[in-house]
């Protein structure tokens, strides 16, 4: 699948910029702060629904502007599909050749994208949120039914949360919003486990790879419900057991603390390097490998999954991969990948542009071709 | 600087009360009230009272009516052993324009959703319950939204509804009547084939 064209209105810091895009690689080349990242930003719109950078819908538009709009045409198994993504301050609306779809969980799935950023660092280290966020983005572009059950969860864990702080006395309500949260907490974890599952198979092959062999990388899913184990069938039925027991077990502290504390919003990811929890020693060098080895890793999970590879959105990447292996290996993927990379240098990038490299630069707002 | 006559702001603040009703509409409709005839006027103003001083909720099923009991709660021809509970009084009348169902009602008023502060003793609950400990329903349909709040509130009702020993049910969900199985999404189709039945 590739991106064949995009149009940004009133997009950041853009007001009207067409960009013609080519199957092989795109190089937005530009110094800091004139827009590069934004246009890897509404590229990803495309694809996720949301910004990779922010919640909030509205910082998307333009200032002192009522509405931000992308379009795009897009092709995806041969076909070309006209994509229109609009944010104004009645919300976020997609059409897909021209039909309007009821609800952005509609419009999600249709097309993938693998975003590989500076932030992707702080991955292996960084908070869980971060790493439950991967999860989701990633379950969220391959399975559109994931999405649906996140944000129910999300919705009766809301619903438990005040009924904590409220501390209403009904246990029959209290029992009732259990078996709601368990119920799509439980399909929640199974999708998780079954992509982690087929994830970790490409990661330790792709690992392999950007460390030239040195260790081998494990990924664990750490959860307060005892059965979650990563697998290709998870039993629905024991881990229902199993959540609802632990969240039956930590009631008095979750009415005490006012906060549910068991359940898929509170589970990690953990990396190992040959059989060691990464967490307490690896180096920035690892640390950046194993995100590096995951981004791959999704390529070959969203290649599998739905046919055809992603695109791959590279945001300044190059100059914080040292390595020319690893280097060279991210080039490579353009190969058989649509790759769009952005860059405050050509550094590296010959190669790219003699083949059938399309060259933009960035400046204030304004893209340019030029090669 | 001008502004609207007294008169006028007074009845765009009250327009703006109402759900949907933002300042540019409440506007147009206080200019446009302002050129109705006094006899339509004097009607409006009636039905706004009417419906607030002359319907009360039934003190059998809660439903909103003119007389207590209702007309459905009066009428003789229904079946007493079933009763269908609805979250609204709109519910009620999309279930009798179906025609298929001949039991009584219960009218819950809203469902249960701590986040909004309403809790089982804000909904009619408990005129539910000891409805149903004084009468011999034998199936309790809870036809309740299919969204979280509405599931919450059916799956705490059934559970209250346990020691009674009465047939407790959910209204079905999944693919609409006349459509085409290629245009659901997922999920309702998967709700569908969770609730398949044997024929």
């Amino acid at each position: 699948m590739y991106i064949k064209r995009v149009c940004l209105k009133d997009f950041r810091n853009y007001e009207l910029q067409e960009l013609d895009l080519s199957a092989g690689t795109n190089i937005l080349l530009g110094e800091n702060a004139q827009g590069k990242t934004n246009a890897l930003e509404a590229m990803y719109l495309l694809a996720v629904g949301k910004s990779h950078r922010t919640n909030h819908d509205l910082d998307l538009v333009r200032f002192n502007q009522p509405v931000a709009q992308v379009d795009a045409n897009l092709v995806v198994h041969g076909r070309e599909q006209a994509v229109s993504v609009r944010i104004g301050s009645t919300g976020k609306r997609a059409t897909v050749n021209g039909v309007a779809q009821s609800k952005m969980t509609q419009f999600v799935g249709r097309f993938q994208v693998v975003l590989f950023a500076p932030e992707d660092l702080a991955l292996v280290k960084g908070a869980p949120g971060l790493r439950r966020r991967f999860l989701d983005v990633e379950l969220a572009q391959t399975q559109s039914a994931y999405l649906h059950h996140l944000s129910r969860y999300s919705k009766i864990l809301a619903q438990r949360n005040s009924f904590l702080k409220r501390d209403l006395l009904d246990e029959a309500l209290l029992d009732t919003l259990d078996e709601q949260l368990v119920q799509s907490g439980v399909e929640v974890i199974v999708r998780r486990l079954r992509f982690l599952h087929k994830l970790r198979g490409f990661a330790a092959d792709t690992y392999k790879a950007v460390s030239d062999g040195r260790e081998r990388l494990r990924i664990d899913y750490v959860s307060n419900v005892a059965e979650a184990q990563i697998s290709e069938n998870p039993d629905p039925m024991r881990l229902n057991e199993s959540f609802y027991k632990t969240l039956v077990a930590k009631r008095a502290s979750d009415r005490h603390h006012g906060f549910t504390s068991i359940g898929p919003h509170r589970d990690d990811l953990l990396f190992h390097l040959d059989d060691k929890p990464v967490h307490g020693f690896a180096s920035q060098g690892q640390q950046r490998s194993i995100a590096l080895a995951l981004r791959l890793a999704e390529i070959d999970f969203i290649h599998d999954e739905v046919g055809e590879f992603p695109v791959l959105l590279l945001d300044d990447v190059l100059s914080e991969l040292d390595d020319v292996r690893q280097t060279g290996l991210v080039l490579s993927m353009s190969d058989k990948v649509q790759t769009v990379i952005t860059t405050t240098s050509l550094y590296h990038l010959e190669r790219q542009l003699k083949a059938d490299g399309n060259l933009f630069e960035v400046q204030s707002g304004i893209i340019q071709r030029r090669g | 600087m001008w502004g609207y006559p007294e008169p006028i702001s007074r009845l765009v603040e009250q327009f703006m009360k109402l759900p949907g009703i933002g300042p540019k509409t409440a506007a147009r409709l206080a200019f446009f009230a302002m050129g109705m005839t006094d006899e339509d006027i004097r009607d409006f103003a009636k039905a706004l009272i009417d419906v607030k001083e002359k319907l009360h909720e039934c003190a059998i099923c809660c439903n909103i009516t003119e007389e207590s009991p209702c007309s459905i709660c009066q009428d003789g021809s229904r079946l007493d052993s079933v009763l269908c509970v609805v979250q609204d009084p709109k519910d009620v009348l999309a279930m009798e324009r179906t025609r298929e169902f001949n039991g009584r009602y219960h009218v819950l008023h809203g469902a249960i959703s701590p986040m909004e502060g309403i809790g089982p003793a804000d909904i009619r609950i408990r005129e539910l319950l000891s409805r149903i400990a004084e009468s011999d329903v034998s199936e309790v349909i809870l036809a309740t939204n299919p969204n979280v709040e509405g599931e919450a509130t059916a799956m705490y009702i059934s559970r209250l509804l346990k020691p009674f020993s009465i047939n407790v049910t959910r209204i079905a969900h999944g693919l609409p009547v006349g459509g085409d199985l290629e245009y659901a999404d997922e999920v309702t189709l998967a709700k569908a084939l969770e609730g398949r039945r044997a024929l």
